[in-house]
């Protein structure tokens, strides 16, 4: 079954490449869906099924922490996973995404390489679209 | 920290993005010169500017020639020159300095004290040689195979010391 992902970030140009990088990725992905800002990002999650959101922090209108923070309060969105991609990479902000239930941080500057390894670890599958978990483990239910 | 610290971090934060990024290995010059004397009279440059806050406030700003930008978005995006709008390359400039930006500040800023700003994008026109000289701060000299940049830093309030 295919992933659809949501990239938010305020730069086109970010939100360009990291799709670009998801594509090539040869994981099984459905739609990849894009997000100027936080608030604009729940406007596609209440639109849209998304089985992945990756996050800038710095945004305008609401920043990628607030993002999180309103997911949890959402009975249908709140087990969705949700990796941060952004230029903060102290141990504070990292630790802040995680207590509020980031899946994942990744730093900017980053390789493909980084975003692949992301992907695989969130999403369970290998690169040739094989799962290795059990699917009752968790996630979204497909 | 003290100021040779602070710029060698900034350099370093340089290299890395511009290398990982753009594809554009750099060196970084050990040069007093004035921005005006490094960059040619004759190019039109752009650039960023971006806040940040915390302990100390201030500025990082990112000078570049005009005629860089378009390879430097076709590296970062993977697209060709040809396809490339004027949007993406202003987007390019900010969020090179974004990243430069906050990769030197997550370099020693291990408790998050410092917050970055939205970068925004600096014109020719606010970039002509008689303005280059409102540039303020401390600043690295950067060259490329075929091209030469500059980053700066500065610092308006706060207790971010160095010896000068």
């Amino acid at each position: 079954m295919a992933f659809n992902v949501l990239i938010v970030d305020d730069s086109s140009s970010m939100r360009a490449i990291v799709r670009k990088i998801i594509k090539a990725s040869g994981f099984n992905i459905g739609e990849l869906l894009e997000a100027a800002d936080g608030k604009e990002a729940i406007k596609v999650l209440m639109d849209e099924w998304v089985d992945l959101v990756l996050t800038d922090i710095n945004m305008p209108k609401m920043n990628g922490l607030e993002l999180i923070s309103e997911m949890k309060k959402d009975e249908m969105l709140k087990s969705i996973p949700v990796v941060m991609v952004t230029t903060e990479g102290s141990e504070k902000r990292i630790q802040e995404s995680m207590e509020l239930g980031a899946s994942g941080y990744i730093k900017k500057p980053f390789l493909p390489e980084d975003i692949k390894r992301t992907l695989s670890a969130i999403m369970g599958e290998d690169e040739d679209g094989q799962r290795d978990y059990d699917e009752d483990d968790g996630g979204s239910d497909f | 920290m003290d100021r040779e610290t602070m710029m060698k971090t900034m350099g370093e934060a340089t290299s890395n993005v511009l290398d990982t990024m753009f594809y554009q290995p750099v060196q970084i010059r050990d040069t007093n010169c004035s921005l005006q004397k490094w960059f040619s009279r004759k190019q039109l440059l752009v650039g960023a500017t971006l806040s940040f806050h915390g302990p100390s406030a201030g500025s990082f700003y990112l000078l570049l020639p005009a005629t860089m930008v378009t390879g430097i978005t076709s590296n970062f995006l993977g697209i060709e020159e040809e396809e490339i709008n004027e949007e993406q390359k202003k987007d390019t400039v900010k969020e090179s300095l974004n990243m430069i930006g906050g990769h030197m500040l997550s370099l020693f800023d291990k408790e998050g004290a410092f917050k970055l700003d939205i970068p925004e994008f600096i014109e020719e026109s606010d970039l002509t040689e008689d303005k280059l000289g409102d540039l303020k701060g401390d600043v690295i000299f950067i060259e490329t195979e075929e091209n030469r940049l500059a980053v700066g830093i500065q610092i308006e309030t706060g207790n971010w010391k160095f010896d000068t």
